[in-house]
């Protein structure tokens, strides 16, 4: 069990911070995901397995950005 | 949080500031000619030029300057996560591909390209107004990142002769275990304990307590704080990530993405919203079309109900009005580690305190001695074998003694602590018993005599301890604790805000009711042991809704128990991660202001929830009635965002 922050940019509104939420639950190994829009970040409780590039995968393709991934 | 990252946010405010300027010199002409045109049958422009003049000018405002919006409404529909962007793009997009098809000549058709670009321009707007609005929001806690010292001034030995001389670095580069020097006036760079010197210290900005602590050798300072007269020698304990004004940072940042459950229904509303909205406008549009047979009008009906639908002001109530309300909190040394916690705090009906460290300083001292044999013996044979523990009170004992002149304590053998009762333990031949009357009951030892001595001692609120040498009890030493100052206006306000105090304790009845009765706490639960008082709180959940405040070290099961934990410390001694608040001050007048605090902000957060919900309930019907103008759509959908936010900021005005 690990717990990672991602520092994403792009996200401006709620839908996007709920699109970004669904996108990283749906990979493996992601239990929870939750964006704050505040920080623009997004707090992920993940198995110590799951991979840090499919989550910035996953939120490049919906158009946004990961510009900073801490506690890795 | 680092320093570039504000300069992101900073950056996104100065990006869209400079996408409004461009946006509406292109926008504000195309809305002279267009007005001018409609209200007053002016033609600015020759009819034949209009639509050409439209497109052109318009393209730049949608295409160029709202190229991020539009690129990201594509990606909606290319990957099916549909964003606000989609609903903005499809708008704008169809309205200016009216004004192609009007200019090619092949529908006859109302050509709604000047509309486009009104509606991206105001959209823009919109959005830097909320930008900034957000950036407000998160003024407290931008100050707190702001808040730690840049250098230092340590001592390190220079050259061969190994002479120690003052240098000036960089707060990152301070080690642990560096001495460094804090002047009067200036800021304590890192966590640490003094070593040499004596002041006072303003430690408002952390923990919100105004009146500055006096520090001497053995202290310890708090990094960012300011030092107030002397000179202070202090050594590094915590340097970096790991320092206190680091923690409340983490602490903060990590509450923001905690959900508060009354925004769970916005969450779910949002997560469907855009593609239910897409629909409706496309059902819309048909109806529309299918009834009037009016094409140019459906688009403009379907149109409207594209941009009036507004996601925002959903998901941004919760979060702005929390980020306000643990900014407030921030200030004042109140720390929401859970947005549940703020919920919750309004079902509060019963608040639990501890006694030790919580309603006392949590510094036992030696009140009073009752010695059937010489004074001094009695504290040397106490002293030897209190000696032995490192409990509060025992630590008090020994300090009594060694200040009424036991030297040197002796040897003990066969030492035993019985939890929550005592010690015993052989000196010589004989065998001593320190503890209370329970504990004397167990071992069948006889307090008859020293019965009245007891309920004295008790009734002055000390907590009592019997010494017996071989069976039999031979003095009394009773330790107190004294009060916290606010600890009775703070107890006197709960009680007239109608709540029911409790306090817990492993003292005895008599004891703990002296307490009580002196702050104020009608209700006291006496003799519970430390594994006991989470049940304790279960058992009053039953009746109602439980707060707990404690000190979140020996407390942490009873904090984690009840609805609401309040951790209490003071300066850099608290368990962060036992309360669902965290109180950085260990004044009980921030338990008051803690629900103050909570339910300013839920009401808040409630207030914003509704204004959301009832601007989409009322807005999207007018549009589909086709009543509203798609740019005053546009309008009203920014607007609806801006007084979320703004009205979030709004709770600063509350008194906490």
């Amino acid at each position: 069990m690990k717990k990672i922050k991602l520092k994403i940019q792009g996200m401006h509104c709620a839908s996007c911070a709920s699109n970004v939420e669904r996108a990283l639950k749906k990979i493996k190994g992601v239990n929870e995901a939750n964006v704050s829009l505040m920080t623009n970040k997004c707090f992920v409780e993940a198995e110590d397995g799951a991979s840090v590039e499919e989550m910035k995968k996953a939120i490049d393709k919906m158009g946004y950005k990961v510009v900073g991934v801490e506690g890795a | 949080m680092d320093h570039d990252e504000e300069s992101f946010e900073d950056r996104e405010i100065r990006t869209w500031k400079l996408k409004l300027i461009w946006a509406w010199i292109l926008t504000i002409p195309i809305a002279i000619v267009m007005l001018s045109d409609r209200i007053f049958g002016m033609s600015l422009i020759p009819e034949s030029y209009m639509a050409i003049v439209l497109l052109v000018v318009s393209f730049p405002v949608v295409f160029i300057i709202g190229f991020s919006t539009i690129k990201s409404g594509l990606k909606g529909f290319t990957s099916f996560y549909f964003n606000m962007d989609s609903l903005i793009m499809l708008g704008t997009v169809i309205a200016y591909l009216t004004g192609i098809i009007a200019f090619s000549g092949l529908i006859a058709i109302q050509d709604y390209s000047g509309i486009s670009a009104m509606i991206m321009a105001f959209f823009i707007t919109g959005k830097y107004v909320e930008t900034k609005a957000r950036g407000r929001a998160t003024r407290e806690i931008k100050k707190l990142l702001e808040l730690g010292a840049k250098k230092a001034r340590v001592l390190r030995k220079v050259g061969k002769s190994g002479k120690e001389e003052e240098v000036e670095i960089d707060v990152s580069e301070v080690k642990l275990g560096d001495i460094f020097i804090v002047k009067p006036g200036e800021k304590i760079p890192t966590d640490g304990i003094v070593v040499k010197g004596e002041s006072s210290v303003d430690e408002s900005m952390i923990t919100g307590e105004s009146i500055p602590n006096d520090k001497i050798k053995g202290a310890n300072v708090i990094g960012a704080t300011i030092n107030q007269d002397g000179i202070l020698y202090v050594k590094a304990t915590k340097v970096g990530s790991d320092t206190f004004l680091s923690h409340i940072i983490q602490l903060i940042e990590e509450a923001q993405s905690t959900k508060v459950p009354i925004q769970k229904m916005a969450d779910k509303i949002t997560s469907i919203f855009v593609p239910a909205i897409l629909v409706v406008s496309v059902l819309t549009f048909l109806g529309w079309f299918f009834i009037s047979k009016d094409l140019s009008k459906s688009i403009g009906v379907g149109v409207a109900v594209l941009v009036i639908a507004c996601p925002c002001a959903l998901g941004l109530a919760t979060p702005t009005a929390l980020m306000v309300g643990s900014g407030m909190g921030a200030k004042k040394g109140i720390l929401i580690r859970k947005g549940e916690a703020i919920q919750t705090m309004k079902e509060i009906k019963i608040v639990v305190f501890d006694k030790t460290g919580t309603i006392t300083k949590g510094k036992p001292e030696v009140r009073e001695v009752y010695s059937k044999i010489p004074g001094k013996s009695l504290l040397d044979l106490v002293g030897s074998l209190e000696k032995q523990s490192e409990h509060p009170i025992a630590k008090s004992i020994v300090a009594y003694a060694e200040s009424n002149g036991v030297g040197r304590f002796k040897q003990v053998k066969k030492f035993k602590t019985l939890r929550g009762r005592g010690l015993e333990g052989e000196i010589g031949r004989n065998k001593i018993v320190v503890g209370n009357s329970l504990l004397m009951k167990e071992k069948n030892i006889s307090v008859k005599e020293f019965e009245n001595k007891i309920d004295s001692f008790e009734e002055k609120g000390y907590t009592t301890m019997l010494i017996s040498k071989n069976k039999r009890v031979i003095g009394l030493i009773g330790v107190a604790d004294d009060v916290k100052e606010d600890s009775v206006s703070a107890v006197k306000k709960l009680n007239s805000g109608g709540f029911r105090t409790v306090m817990i304790t492993g003292d005895n009845e008599r004891t703990a009711k002296a307490i009580a009765e002196r702050v104020g706490i009608k209700e006291v639960l006496a003799n519970v042991l430390p594994e006991d008082k989470a049940n304790k709180v279960k058992e009053l959940q039953k009746r109602a809704m439980v707060a707990f405040v404690g000190d979140g070290i020996n407390d942490a099961p009873a904090l984690k128990q009840a609805n609401v934990g309040i951790a209490i410390g003071t300066g850099t001694d608290i368990a962060i991660e036992a309360g669902d608040i965290v109180l950085a001050n260990g004044s009980l007048n921030g338990v008051v202001s803690a629900i103050r605090l909570s339910r300013a902000t839920f009401s808040k957060i409630k207030q914003n929830l509704f204004w959301a919900f009832a601007y989409n309930v009322v807005a999207l019907p007018l549009a589909i009635a086709g009543v509203v103008h798609p740019v005053i759509a546009e309008i009203a959908m920014a607007l609806s965002s801006i007084t979320v936010v703004t009205n979030a900021n709004l709770l600063r005005r509350k008194k906490i």
